[in-house]
């Protein structure tokens, strides 16, 4: 007898425990990925490829800890963005090679020193890796000059009155771009991409224009083929 | 010890049970809790775009019955504040662009219309004919708008979840004709808004701005080989260079600017990175170039570069280009040309030039927006002096330089006095009209340490 209380004891513990786990498990991605993306704006996300003297910064305090074994000069290349994601590791954060808010405060880092007066905050580069984000998620198998095509679509929405007139706006309506449905959009960008959205933010626009595209092979839409059809770019048509 | 067995059993199976059963009914709450959330937001928009809609077409009717330009720009300030967040918050709910393009445009355009009014009274002008006319046709179809949303409320009432009734993430591949109220009443508004005349206006989102055909092509029709030859010729490609064009659809003439556009491989390995070129159909002119190979360590300095990017339009027969901006990022540095021409900055021929760092050659150039403007101009001679345009600035205004430059306005572009200085540490550019002194543009410029944004 006094074994089976036991057991029903036993029993009885294994289960709240089953069930306080089940209790804690909470999805906690748009924390993430507010963390991740520093939505919050305040310091600037370091990422591939971007420079300045918030770089050097974090090269040097990697130097110190013996990270990184390049150069402090500014410049977040292939050795910074390794040295991050060792420290990263080493660190316990999210391993994505990218200097986001949890980062930077676990070397020490805070919020970085824009410069203060009218402009205090004005910069392109959060649109810049939301585009970056979108061509990753929308066209990462494409060949350099379709992803540029894909921000040069995005930007030319912008610009057209039957669309939201922002970045964010075209790229997080509802049932616009199928990487946004599925999360792939939160993806972090590689270098490719992040070029690619530079040059389509600098005016290249290799579709002359164009608002739609589409992948035939997947398309679901019947929609879509309405549409004035003007060139192939990779394995999307681009149209108007 | 068999008896035990027999007992232990049951009871694990019961844990996984009760376990199952608790897990299963924390996901249903938390998904009905988003989905609850999600509906909330969905309906707060939904009754935001009526409520701003309402506003829009109470606003044009006032502003059909005004008589004093005062209460008409108050008025269409209002009208575009609200048609503003209707489009906005139109563009959040969750509906196919299929089903609200033209509405969208509607709502935007209706914006830039009264934007474009209250810029025109405040010079004094009155509404034309025309105007009034097109006035009363917005406030018909919003006065249509408003009967829709009123209709899709009522019916919205007796359904659940908006986004349930607007059937989006219910089934993939959506039936054209099993469309529901929230569809059927969205697509009578599109075709409806869809037949209305064309607002002729001056402002970003007119369409004839919109739909501006490129001025500095000519007319001569290249075919494809004569193209791809000059392609070649301008990158400075040899025989064995391999040109493949992209694949067109029928629509390629109604681009903005109808192009050939070409992968050129200038090796012969498979896995070489092409260089990418587009050439217009009309007048045969290499519209943009680039090349996006890997740069390898910097080794030009910026002023080297800039006088390449200089040596390289010259040599492709553009004369009197003045760089204005430049940004230099990835180990190369890009270059914004303007035409000058008496002295006068041209701003709407712009050319950009990006030059590697690594050994200086040209990586891209594009001249869309040269030829998109570029024209034999009748410049005006300025009727008040840089000093008179300099007595219109704030008092505080700290001048560092003072030239004559063309900008674009809507559909037009007009000289200026472009006054570049700082006013409280920070940088502006301010254009002040050459003709009439008014002030008609002013830039702050954002500096980084890789170039300068102007916005």
């Amino acid at each position: 007898m006094s074994k089976k209380k036991k057991n029903i004891l036993r029993v009885m513990v294994l289960l709240v425990l089953v069930l306080g786990i089940i209790q804690l498990y909470e999805p906690k991605t748009m924390i993430d990925t507010v963390n991740k993306y520093g939505m919050a704006f305040a310091p600037r996300t370091l990422y591939w490829g971007v420079t300045g003297q918030d770089v050097r910064v974090v090269q040097d305090k990697l130097l110190r800890w013996q990270y990184y074994d390049g150069q402090v000069d500014g410049i977040y290349g292939a050795r910074t963005y390794r040295a991050v994601r060792r420290f990263q590791e080493k660190n316990g954060l999210k391993v994505d090679g990218v200097v986001g808010p949890s980062t930077a405060s676990a070397m020490g880092i805070s919020a970085s020193a824009a410069p203060a007066g009218s402009t205090q905050g004005v910069s392109r580069s959060a649109d810049e890796y939301l585009l970056a984000r979108t061509i990753h998620g929308e066209a990462r198998g494409e060949p350099y000059i379709g992803k540029v095509a894909v921000g040069a679509v995005v930007l030319n929405r912008t610009k057209s009155p039957s669309f939201p007139n922002t970045i964010a706006g075209v790229v997080y309506q509802p049932l616009a771009f199928t990487a946004v449905a599925d999360g792939q959009i939160n993806l972090t960008p590689n270098k490719d991409s992040i070029n690619a959205a530079r040059d389509a933010l600098n005016g290249w626009d290799p579709t002359y224009g164009c608002l739609y595209y589409w992948n035939p092979a997947t398309a679901t839409s019947k929609w879509i083929w309405s549409r004035k059809v003007t060139l192939k770019i990779g394995k999307h048509w681009f149209g108007i | 010890m068999e008896k035990r067995r027999h007992w232990i059993a049951p009871v694990l199976i019961g844990i996984l049970l009760v376990g199952a059963i608790a897990w299963g009914y924390n996901l249903y709450t938390i998904n009905e809790r988003y989905a609850t959330a999600l509906d909330n937001h969905y309906q707060r928009l939904f009754h935001d775009v009526k409520s701003h809609v309402e506003n829009v077409q109470v606003g044009l009717s006032k502003a059909l019955v005004a008589t004093s330009k005062e209460r008409n720009i108050l008025l269409f300030s209002q009208i575009m504040t609200d048609a503003n967040f209707a489009q906005d918050k139109l563009g959040q709910m969750p509906i196919s662009h299929a089903d609200i393009a033209n509405t969208e445009k509607f709502l935007a355009q209706a914006a830039d219309y009264s934007y474009f009014l209250i810029q025109k009274h405040l010079d004094g002008k009155d509404i034309s004919p025309e105007e009034r006319e097109a006035l009363w046709s917005l406030q018909e179809n919003s006065a249509m708008f408003n009967g829709e949303l009123a209709r899709l409320h009522d019916s919205m009432a007796e359904s659940g979840y908006i986004y349930e009734a607007a059937a989006v993430f219910s089934k993939k591949d959506r039936n054209v004709n099993d469309k529901n109220e929230f569809q059927t009443s969205l697509t009578n508004l599109e075709s409806h808004v869809g037949k209305t005349p064309e607002l002729i206006y001056d402002g970003p989102f007119a369409d004839q701005i919109i739909n501006k055909k490129p001025e500095g092509l000519g007319n001569k029709k290249v075919s494809m080989e004569d193209a791809a030859r000059i392609a070649r010729d301008f990158i400075g490609g040899n025989k064995s260079t391999r040109i493949e064009a992209f694949e067109q659809g029928e629509d390629i003439d109604e681009l903005r600017i109808p192009a050939y556009t070409f992968h050129l491989f200038q090796g012969n390995q498979k896995n070489d990175l092409p260089i990418y070129a587009g050439v217009s159909k009309k007048g045969g002119k290499l519209i943009w170039m680039a090349n996006p190979r890997p740069i390898g360590k910097e080794d030009v300095s910026i002023k080297d570069a800039e006088k390449l990017a200089l040596d390289y339009l010259k040599k492709h027969g553009f004369e009197n280009m003045e760089p204005n901006y430049s940004l230099k990022y990835d180990g190369h540095i890009l270059f914004n040309f303007a035409y000058k021409e008496d002295d006068i900055t041209i701003y709407p021929d712009l050319i950009k030039v990006k030059v590697a760092l690594d050994t200086g050659e040209i990586i891209s150039f594009d001249a869309s927006a040269y030829y998109l403007n570029h024209k034999d101009r009748k410049l005006d001679t300025p009727k008040i002096s840089a000093e008179e345009a300099r007595e219109r600035l704030r008092t505080k205004f700290d001048i560092d330089s003072t030239r004559l430059a063309l900008i674009p306005k809507g559909k037009n572009e007009i000289l200026c006095y472009e006054f570049k200085g700082k006013y409280k540490d920070a940088d502006f550019i301010i254009y002040i009209n050459a003709l009439d002194g008014k002030e008609e543009q002013i830039l702050q410029l954002i500096h980084n340490e890789n170039g300068t944004l102007t916005f």
